[in-house]
């Protein structure tokens, strides 16, 4: 089996994956004691207008019919609307409100651990046991154990009050920012404008990331320590390849597969872990917009939120997979990676 | 770290426990009963002291015991038969925590008050700080000797009972006892799981008087103004010790509040103690935590057992459904299912820890299924297999005599990694105002309570939970990095594509 | 590093012209690794040359420290190892243990290359082969692009891959062990090397597979006048290759002689409980010998033969006396190091001959 032939297996995979995930969460939705109608109605509401609302919602049909509209809807990105939280609203434009905020601090917290974690890791690696790695592997190891709400509590608190405590104002420093606010996203093309979002969203993207970075550096540094000691790499020393050659054509390459679904992995866990950043920092983001979905039981906006959810995570897996077919050429060979 | 370290350590045969004692050639047959039958020495030296200890804490052991199951909840499951059952096992588990043990409150009690004179009500007059010392002290090397008196009855078995004087674990834990992060994990971890059992005696008072019932609950004090011994509320008092940033508003770590009141770790913002929170929220985690992976090592194990054996067709069905499952991210799941399911009988089951429990377990399994996954097929193409099905053995025997035990070791290790993150997603989930319902102490409330007070003098009731947490955690870790070099000292398993078993859905 | 120690040291052999003949010496060589608990002597003083053009075995069972020689001998030794600064490899003229680290990179690949045992390995999985040989070329021939592409073609099917315009964009998994081993042979002549280290390049590989590699690599030194140091167990694969012959013993060169001197008339006893463990030197009806016992890890500087608690021939002196390199036999090449020897002394002569001078006297 070749390489893409493979690749190729692994996203038709991904349908009944898509396909099981969505029947999940409609059996959550729906099947559970969760009751739609009573959650738009409110407390207060009559029995008249509660049946009303279930005979429009479709409520009473049989459940193999809401089913089928379910995934019908789904699967043509029919998105619906909210029925509690922005009563009316289309679930796209509430993605298109929400969504780029959470892309934005996704973006930089799998963007700041690789290009801190993983160097951090790599040097470790390169160096071992010398104080420089002994410091790093354990402040790796504790970073990774913070809590990420926790973790965001205290930034906040520290940054808010920065000037009384350091007597350095971080909202004021270098452009002017709120630090519990969703950032601005509008104009990123101009440098004032993407120094500004950048900077409203770093401590939270810090947070989001920690746990990613400490492992990037512990899964960098042993891959290094592996590699190191691979047959290839003497191979290459012993036809006189120049050490620095080495470290960066036949030592890191092959570190990188081990850290591929590292990457991918925590760019998923990220999806989970925004809820708690987005609230703490309140950048009103879909992690949020998912949370205040739940707890008003706004069932088509969880449904729908939940599906995109899939879907990305979905496409993430799909992108591990590019990523491995394209660094390790074994892929597929004898039976897969 | 340690894990780099100790790799070459290997394989030595030659463990301390080697030397030929008291095992006679003759009893090799015989069943472990009666070896120590021939022998009863070493054992019964062994069963006195494990008697004491069992003796020193009979009362809090039974009552422990006995209260674990819900018994208000099964009584009223089925009423008639079990209910005057399950209400007779409730009032036994009452009276075994009346019964004196050496931990008990009112053997070391560091509650009363200082007149002019001195202290009163507290043991030998002890200040309270000392006397709550004391009696930390004396529970955790209650503890500790357990852990000695378990190691000291496995070496007694090593050397007296056992047929082989050497077996391929001996290596596993002698390379463990050299490894010492994996010890220095084990002491957070042991420690961790001592403040969770002991938690009712262990802080400086009790959830029941000052954290759930304050307004049924009265303690003395000596009012300097009028000179006289008074009676309050813990409720009003708690009014009183309020930890609120500003001005007077604060009772830090260690400090007493107007009441005589020792608090280790301070006071809540609404001037409950801070310490006895904790304890109490290091029990809900730790049981919350056991009972998920409980089940998702269940259906990890299983699925890992069933997948290596029949492969093919099988595997990608578990594939596909655990990758569904891990299509949902985990903690938006949970907030989800544990909304829906907020109103109905299950979720009141200790107090939303089962409903917890559950959902943790249904969406943990499929890392932990991933990571026993490789050493279960690998085993299942060693030749004993084979062996073992040519001959005609069952399905399931293979799988539980032959492949089982291979798997569990590295199941312990992924285990303890994701413990740490399942407690850390409890943590999330109270912070967020959902899973365990308030007023039951857990982690993530206290560090929600805390938020706004992190910059000020109040800086300890979001700080001291977090810290714990990390603690804790990174203990978890440790005992995990520990188990795997001890087990497989060339493997790199754990490095690769599972670390985010740890992470706890990214909370 | 003592330039002025090894001055002092001057050569055994310091025949002018014999050493200008000289492809590598390699002179008292220690290799040392510190570990927690000890010290190891993987390579203990050993001494050797390979004339140009001509193929020297070392031969020895594992953990003797054939490996580390070769290792030794390219720079290749890292922390916690290490060559005692007295020790001298001179290639080309150079005392090369005393190069930093870019010197040693100049010489390694088109002064000394090395084949390695395990072919699956050596090969970097995530490069195409052509593009592995294509980095020697570039480094040491300065050719690149499509020149080097038809020079790397060249080269693998002159180690006889056929196909090699194909072959040369394929990854290392797809070629079978054999033709990885070409490969890398390959890749090595791309470094254009006066002389090359093999390192087990058989042992991996299936019987007829080993024969027809040892056929390759005897054509192409015959082809480019190469030297060779040809490093395996095998004495039955020395026998085909060399032309003189070292037997190694737990990081002592035990005997060293032309190979059929060596294969006639082994004098060391180890050398004939080694050539008595070869199927094929058995006359039928014999049953196989073996010699009883592993290598010793010499974890501390010899103060008695090594071989000695294996040895069918052992006498008390033996645990006492470290025997040094003496001429056996009627070929000046022909040395053993063994109490035994010289045979024109008595036993206790031939003890006094061995028992060092003073405490400090090596030779």
């Amino acid at each position: 089996m070749g390489r893409w032939e493979y690749f190729l297996k692994r996203v038709l995979l991904m349908v009944p994956i898509v396909f099981l995930g969505t029947t999940v969460t409609f059996l959550i939705l729906r099947v559970g004691p969760i009751d739609p109608a009573a959650a738009i109605i409110g407390p207060s509401g009559d029995t008249e207008a509660y049946a009303a609302i279930r005979d429009s919602l479709g409520l009473d049909q049989p459940l193999w019919i809401q089913y089928a509209e379910f995934m019908r809807d789904l699967l043509t990105l029919q998105l619906g609307e909210s029925w509690v939280v922005v009563r009316g609203q289309s679930v796209w434009e509430l993605v298109g409100v929400y969504g780029p905020r959470t892309l934005w601090l996704g973006f930089w917290s799998i963007l700041i651990p690789i290009f801190v974690g993983l160097p951090l890791g790599f040097y470790a690696g390169l160096n071992p046991n010398t104080l420089a790695d002994y410091i790093a592997s354990f402040g790796g190891i504790v970073w990774r154990a913070m809590p990420n709400f926790w973790l965001a509590v205290i930034f906040v608190s520290v940054l808010t009050q920065s000037d009384a405590l350091f007597g350095f104002s971080w909202g004021d420093w270098l452009v002017e920012t709120q630090i519990v606010t969703p950032p601005d996203l509008s104009g990123l093309w101009e440098p004032t404008q993407f120094l500004g979002a950048l900077k409203a969203i770093l401590p939270a993207a810090l947070v989001l990331g920690s746990a990613s970075m400490g492992n990037e550096m512990r899964i960098g540094r042993t891959a290094v320590l592996e590699t190191k000691n691979a047959n290839y790499v003497e191979m290459a020393k012993a036809k006189g390849v120049p050490g620095r050659l080495v470290v960066w054509k036949h030592m890191f390459r092959n570190a990188l597969i081990p850290l591929v679904p590292v990457i991918t992995g925590e760019a998923f866990l990220l999806l989970g872990g925004s809820v708690l950043v987005e609230t703490v920092f309140a950048i009103n983001g879909l992690g949020y917009l998912f949370f205040q979905a739940t707890i008003n039981g706004d069932v088509p906006l969880v449904g729908s939120l939940m599906f995109l959810f899939i879907l990305l995570s979905v496409g993430i897996n799909i992108l591990q997979d590019f990523l491995y077919t394209v660094i390790d050429p074994r892929v597929g060979y004898d039976g897969g990676a | 770290m340690g894990a780099d370290t100790d790799v070459g350590s290997g394989s030595t045969r030659t463990g301390e426990f080697r030397e030929e004692a008291s095992r006679p050639e003759g009893d090799r047959d015989l069943p472990l009963s009666e070896r120590i039958t021939r022998n009863p020495g070493p054992a019964a030296t062994w069963a006195a002291v494990v008697a004491v200890l069992i003796a020193a804490e009979f009362g809090a052991i039974v009552s422990g015991l006995l209260s674990v199951p819900p018994w208000g909840w099964v009584g009223g499951l089925v009423p008639g038969v079990v209910e005057p059952v399950a209400a007779l096992l409730a009032t036994v588990a009452e009276r075994g925590a009346e019964l004196p043990t050496i931990t008990s409150r009112s053997v070391i009690d560091n509650t009363g008050y200082q007149t002019p004179s001195g202290w009163e009500g507290t043991t030998l007059g002890l200040s309270p700080a000392v006397a709550w010392a004391l009696r930390v002290a004396v529970i955790y090397t209650y503890s500790f000797t357990w852990l000695l008196v378990g190691w000291w009855g496995y070496t007694l078995y090593r050397r007296h009972y056992r047929i082989p004087d050497w077996t391929p674990r001996d290596d596993v834990v002698n390379r463990f006892r050299r490894h010492s992060w994996g010890l220095f994990g084990l002491t957070i971890v042991f420690a961790f799981v001592v403040m969770a059992l002991f938690a009712p005696v262990l802080g400086p008072t009790t959830v029941d008087q000052n954290i759930e019932n304050p307004y049924e609950n009265r303690i003395d004090y000596y009012n300097d103004e009028t000179g006289q011994v008074e009676s309050i509320f813990v409720g009003e008092a708690n009014g009183d010790t309020q930890s609120r940033g500003q001005g007077d508003n604060n009772v830090g770590p260690l400090e007493y509040d107007q009441y005589d009141r020792f608090h280790p770790f301070g006071t809540l913002p609404d001037g409950k103690d801070l310490f006895t929170f904790m304890a109490s929220g290091a029990r809900v985690s730790l049981l919350v935590g056991l009972t998920s992976l409980g089940i998702a090592g269940g259906f990890a194990m299983v699925f890992a057992m069933l997948t290596a054996y029949y492969k093919g067709l099988v595997d990608l069905g578990v594939v596909i459904a655990g990758d569904s499952i891990q299509a949902m991210p985990q903690l938006l799941f949970i907030i989800l299912a544990s909304f829906v399911l907020s109103d109905t009988w299950i979720a009141e089951v200790y107090n939303g820890g089962l409903v917890l429990a559950i959902l943790f377990g249904i969406t943990g399994w499929p890392a932990l299924w991933r990571a026993v996954r490789g050493p279960a097929l690998q085993v299942s193409e060693r030749e004993w297999i084979d062996a073992a099905k040519s001959y005609g053995q069952r399905p399931r025997v293979t799988m539980q005599k032959h492949m089982l035990p291979y798997v569990v070791g590295y199941f312990l290790i992924y285990a303890s990694l994701s413990l740490g993150g399942v407690i850390i997603g409890i943590a999330g989930l109270s912070f967020l105002g959902l899973g365990i319902e308030a007023p039951v102490p857990e982690w993530g409330r206290a560090v929600s309570a805390g938020q706004p007070y992190v910059a000020t003098q109040s800086w300890h009731i979001s700080l001291i939970p977090g810290i714990l947490v990390v603690i804790i955690v990174t203990g978890f870790n440790a005992l995990g990095d520990g188990v795997r070099d001890a087990i497989d000292p060339e493997s790199d398993i754990g490095d690769g594509g599972n670390e985010n078993v740890a992470a706890g859905g990214g909370a | 590093m003592s330039r002025h120690a090894r001055d002092d040291n001057v050569p055994l052999n310091a025949d002018a012209t014999s050493s200008r003949d000289l492809a590598l010496e390699v002179e008292n060589l220690r290799t040392v690794f510190h570990t927690e608990h000890e010290q190891i002597h993987a390579v203990d003083g050993i001494s050797f040359n390979i004339r140009r053009g001509e193929t020297v075995g070392l031969v020895g069972e594992s953990g003797s420290g054939k490996s580390v020689t070769a290792r030794s001998i390219l720079g290749l030794i890292e922390s916690p190892g290490e060559i005692d600064p007295a020790s001298a490899i001179r290639f080309e003229g150079d005392n090369i243990t005393e190069y930093t680290e870019s010197e040693y990179e100049s010489i390694r690949g088109d002064g000394i290359a090395m084949v390695f045992q395990d072919p699956l390995s050596t090969l970097n999985p995530v490069y195409t082969v052509g593009n592995q040989i294509k980095e020697a070329l570039s480094l040491h021939q300065d050719l690149r692009g499509t020149a080097a592409t038809e020079r790397a073609i060249e080269l693998l099917e002159e180690v006889g891959i056929p196909d090699a315009a194909r072959r040369v964009t394929e990854y290392p998994h797809q070629f079978s062990g054999g033709m990885r081993q070409r490969a890398v042979i390959a890749m090595a002549l791309a470094c254009a090397p006066e002389v090359l280290i093999c390192d087990e390049p058989t042992t991996a590989l299936d019987v007829t597979i080993q024969a027809q590699i040892i056929d390759l690599l005897m054509d192409i030194q015959a082809e480019r006048d190469l030297s060779i140091l040809f490093i395996t167990h095998d004495m039955g694969v020395i026998a085909e290759v060399a032309d003189r012959v070292n037997v190694m013993y737990a990081g002592e060169i035990v005997e060293s002689a032309p190979v059929e001197p060596l294969f006639a008339e082994p004098k060391h006893p180890y050398t004939r409980g080694l050539l008595r463990s070869i199927p094929s030197t058995q006359t039928s009806g014999d049953r196989l010998e073996t010699i009883k016992g592993e290598v010793p890890t010499p974890n501390e500087p010899a103060s008695s033969c090594r071989f000695a608690p294996r040895c069918p021939k052992s006498f008390e002196e033996c645990s006492e006396v470290a025997p040094i390199p003496t001429a056996v036999g009627d070929d000046p090449d022909h040395d053993a190091a063994c109490l035994l020897y010289p045979e024109s002394m008595t036993t206790d002569e031939a003890v006094a001959h061995h028992r060092p001078a003073d405490d400090g006297g090596e030779q």
